[in-house]
């Protein structure tokens, strides 16, 4: 190729690459930090997971935005019998999935059957369920051995969640979900992009659940693992919503024309969470050692920078929510390392060391174990820090050998017995008869006041018997394009009522 | 020559065999739990276990092994554990923005390395041939990371002129993924330019000092016909070996900036494949790089034959 025919084909090769891309329809870019690894959120408890997922799979009830649970697929909330066993729940009429058939009572008891079989959530209660049935083609009933008050919340969750498939592809594992949501699975490209197209036979929920208005005609999620890749698209204007942003980049993007942040106050909240297993923290007076001894303002305040983004609170629920309650929070924050001295001594330790298994992964989990480690050796301590990547921490954790305290984080759940860790068969183990009691009036108590009364109870539990340490609370960061509204901020935001403004 | 070709291929398969053994083994080694990793955070150990035995993990690493040998000389690299596919598919569809990318920031090397290298070597110690040396070193000394992301934060978020990361997405045709390929390409090509260029200009010097080129010039030659037909001609085999060695390098997958650019190569797989414990896309990735890597290396001997006819095997 002589020179003249190698430059007409560079410029024809650069006019190319320079040419911008062809103009589509509403469609919304959505950044995540990664892929669905499973489109079935059964077998999930991966907020990504439900994030994606939720637009397509549909539950029986859901949440409205002050949390409280909602018909979705049930056509109300369900009729519960008097002694608290026997829920009955009426179906919508007239809801398609997105292969055409319409759902029924058959669809709804073969789908929480295997929602009680595979999913985590459901098989935590499974053994309380006696029966799920067809009581006619609009109607279930589910029948319970024992009063379990939070069943609705279980049945509303998107995580580990008991969405409805048509009969007919119910089976151990299902690749190719079915579902009635607003919009339908189109495409999933690993490592590139889920996505998800309007579903025209979508009907919609009542009033409570909020409309579902299918504004964009197509969703796309994805999946970006860099944090800061995910910053620079939003800001270029390629991402209409960017999830899991850094806290340092929140000045940026507010300064930004193209985007804006979005701050998810009170967001979620860390934990060490505890080995009541095997180890030096089966023993009380070292579990509150630690909790005399860590300074959980310092923790909060290396790990996230500026009081924007966190609040030194010791309650479990943070103000505005129905379950929240100062009980017990007098030994939160104590950081007193004396006191803590004092307790060790008490437990004649011996200087074996308090191992605490951690990731950068979350560089904020990391972070507070510095502060920690250095707080827990001036009480007395011998500590051991165990930083691993992601991967092997959750693999470790399940061996209780390997740990005295592991850190971990969570959003606020809507109903307190979502959290596993309360849980005497968790990985943590915590066997406690007087939580135990406390845990089993709190799922039987039906009426709300009762139940926040029994709940203070039990956050005292937490406190006095350190079955686990909340740091306190964080805010998260997200980012949408200023073109972008209609979307509630959430830590599983969801599109259906995305426009964008040309 | 065709004794040659036979003993490298015998080569080519030990070195398979070894990395695929090796690969197989430090995998394993690694602590994390792919079933874990995949069941989310609130999963029970039993439920852990219980997809442990679906996926095959519980078995005895020694049949894990016979199965995995036996599977790949039939050419089934096995399922990957998060794709739910073949490993086979999933390689297939991470190759053409890793190949295309390797070939176009070789090219961008190229286009800025060789010329450079030939005229500082023919410019010797002059400002040209100062400034040459100085670049390659900063090329070489600032990593492809923080290049691609002033690239990123100026030239594509700043200014609009380029996209920020992605491959172009489910509609985008030939020349929008070219487009999204512009940015990587660069910063790949300055890096790459550095090593590249100190490679031309080492070989010209040696050769540039020859007496055949000493000879070429008493006999009236052209400058530019002694510098080109004579000397980057015998300069070849140097900058041949260290082209393929870049090139070898940049298929088995650019990690650093596919990770940047959120590239769906090879690289971004094999790190996403390591974080997931998705033992099958690590093994089957580790053997195709192996394979490219043995495969250029030959094709670069090969080469030697064409640019230098003293070469014989």
């Amino acid at each position: 190729m002589n020179l003249r025919a190698t430059c007409i084909a560079s410029a024809a090769l650069l006019a190319l690459v320079a040419a911008g891309p062809v103009a589509a329809q509403t469609k919304v870019d959505v950044a995540l930090i990664g892929d669905a690894d499973t489109f079935d959120p059964m077998v999930s408890t991966k907020d990504v997971v439900s994030i994606v997922t939720q637009h397509f799979l549909e539950t029986l009830y859901t949440f409205d935005k002050n949390w409280q649970v909602v018909p979705l697929l049930a056509a109300d909330m369900p009729k519960v019998s008097e002694d608290g066993t026997t829920y009955t729940m009426p179906l919508r009429q007239g809801v398609t999935f997105h292969d055409g058939s319409s759902m029924d009572s058959a669809d709804v008891v073969a789908s929480l059957n295997r929602w009680k079989d595979v999913a985590s959530r459901g098989k935590a209660i499974a053994g309380q369920i006696s029966s799920i049935e067809a009581t006619s083609p609009t109607e279930i009933t589910i029948k319970l051995s024992e009063p379990y008050a939070p069943l609705t919340t279980l049945l509303a969750f998107s995580n580990s969640a008991a969405v409805i498939y048509p009969q007919e592809i119910i089976a151990p594992e299902i690749k190719q979900p079915i579902g009635t949501g607003p919009y339908k699975l189109q495409a999933y490209q690993p490592d590139q992009y889920t996505q998800l197209v309007r579903f025209d036979g979508y009907t919609q929920p009542g009033a409570a659940a909020g409309e579902r208005e299918q504004i964009p005609d197509e969703i796309r999620f994805i999946p970006v693992p860099d944090p800061n890749t995910r910053v620079e698209g939003l800001l270029s204007g390629q991402f209409d919503y960017a999830d899991s942003l850094s806290t340092e980049v929140f000045d940026r993007i507010e300064a930004s024309d193209v985007a804006e942040p979005v701050l998810l106050q009170a967001f979620g909240w860390p934990t060490f969470q505890v080995n009541h297993k095997k180890g030096l923290m089966t023993d009380l007076n070292i579990r509150r050692a630690v909790q005399a001894a860590l300074p959980y303002d310092d923790m909060l305040f290396a790990a996230f920078g500026n009081e924007k983004f966190f609040q030194t609170d010791g309650a479990y629920y943070p103000e505005g929510w129905p379950w929240h309650t100062e009980e017990g929070t007098e030994l939160y924050n104590q950081n007193d390392p004396e006191k803590a001295a004092e307790y060790l001594k008490a437990a004649g330790y011996d200087g074996k060391p308090l191992r605490i298994l951690t990731s950068r992964q979350y560089e904020f989990h990391y972070q507070m174990a510095e502060v920690a480690r250095m707080a827990l050796e001036m009480a007395g301590f011998k500590v051991e820090l165990d930083v691993v990547d992601w991967a092997t921490l959750a693999q470790n954790r399940d061996n209780p050998d390997l740990w005295d305290i592991y850190i971990t984080h969570s959003p606020f759940l809507p109903e307190p017995t979502l959290t596993s860790s309360l849980s005497s068969t968790s990985r943590e183990g915590w066997a406690n008869p007087e939580k135990e009691e406390i845990l089993k009036r709190f799922t039987h108590e039906s009426d709300p006041e009762a139940r926040k009364a029994i709940y203070a109870e039990l956050q005292r539990k937490i406190y006095d018997d350190v079955g686990m340490i909340k740091i306190g609370n964080f805010s998260a960061v997200q980012g949408k394009s200023r073109a972008l509204s209609g979307v509630t901020p959430s830590p599983w935001p969801a599109f259906w009522n995305a426009s964008k403004k040309q | 020559m065709r004794s040659y070709l036979f003993r490298r291929l015998i080569g080519m398969i030990v070195v398979i065999f070894l990395v695929l053994t090796i690969a197989f083994v430090l995998v394993r080694l690694a602590p994390g739990d792919p079933a874990a990793l995949m069941l989310g955070p609130d999963a029970t150990p039993a439920e852990v276990a219980a997809l442990r035995v679906r996926l095959g993990l519980d078995q005895p690493i020694v049949v894990q092994y016979v199965t995995f040998l036996a599977n790949a000389l039939r050419g089934d690299l096995g399922q990957s554990l998060f794709f739910n596919q073949p490993v086979t598919q999933v390689l297939a569809d991470r190759a053409e923005p890793t190949v295309f990318l390797a070939i176009f920031s070789l090219l961008v090397a190229l286009v800025i390395a060789t010329p450079i290298g030939i005229l500082a070597a023919y410019r010797r110690g002059s400002v040209l041939d100062q400034g040459s040396i100085t670049s390659a070193m900063l090329a070489a000394a600032v990593p492809s990371f923080l290049t691609g992301l002033i690239f990123q934060r100026y030239l594509a978020t700043d200014l609009g002129w380029f996209p920020a990361s992605g491959y172009g997405g489910a509609d985008a045709g030939f020349a929008e993924r070219m487009r999204h390929l512009f940015l990587p390409a660069i910063t790949l090509g300055i890096t790459n330019s550095a090593l590249i260029l100190r490679f031309t200009r080492a070989s010209m010097l040696e050769i540039l000092g020859e007496d055949y080129v000493r000879t070429a010039r008493a006999k009236g030659m052209s400058e530019r016909r002694v510098v080109l037909r004579h000397a980057l001609k015998n300069a070849g085999i140097p900058i041949i070996t260290v082209v393929g060695l870049t090139f070898a390098l940049l298929v088995s997958g650019a990690v650093v900036t596919e990770r940047v650019f959120n590239l769906p190569g090879m690289g971004n797989l094999v790190v996403n494949a390591v974080l997931r414990r998705d033992y099958p896309v690590i093994q089957g990735t580790l053997i195709v790089v192996a394979a490219l890597y043995v495969l250029v290396n030959l094709l670069t001997d090969l080469l030697y034959l064409v640019v230098d006819k003293r070469v014989k095997y």
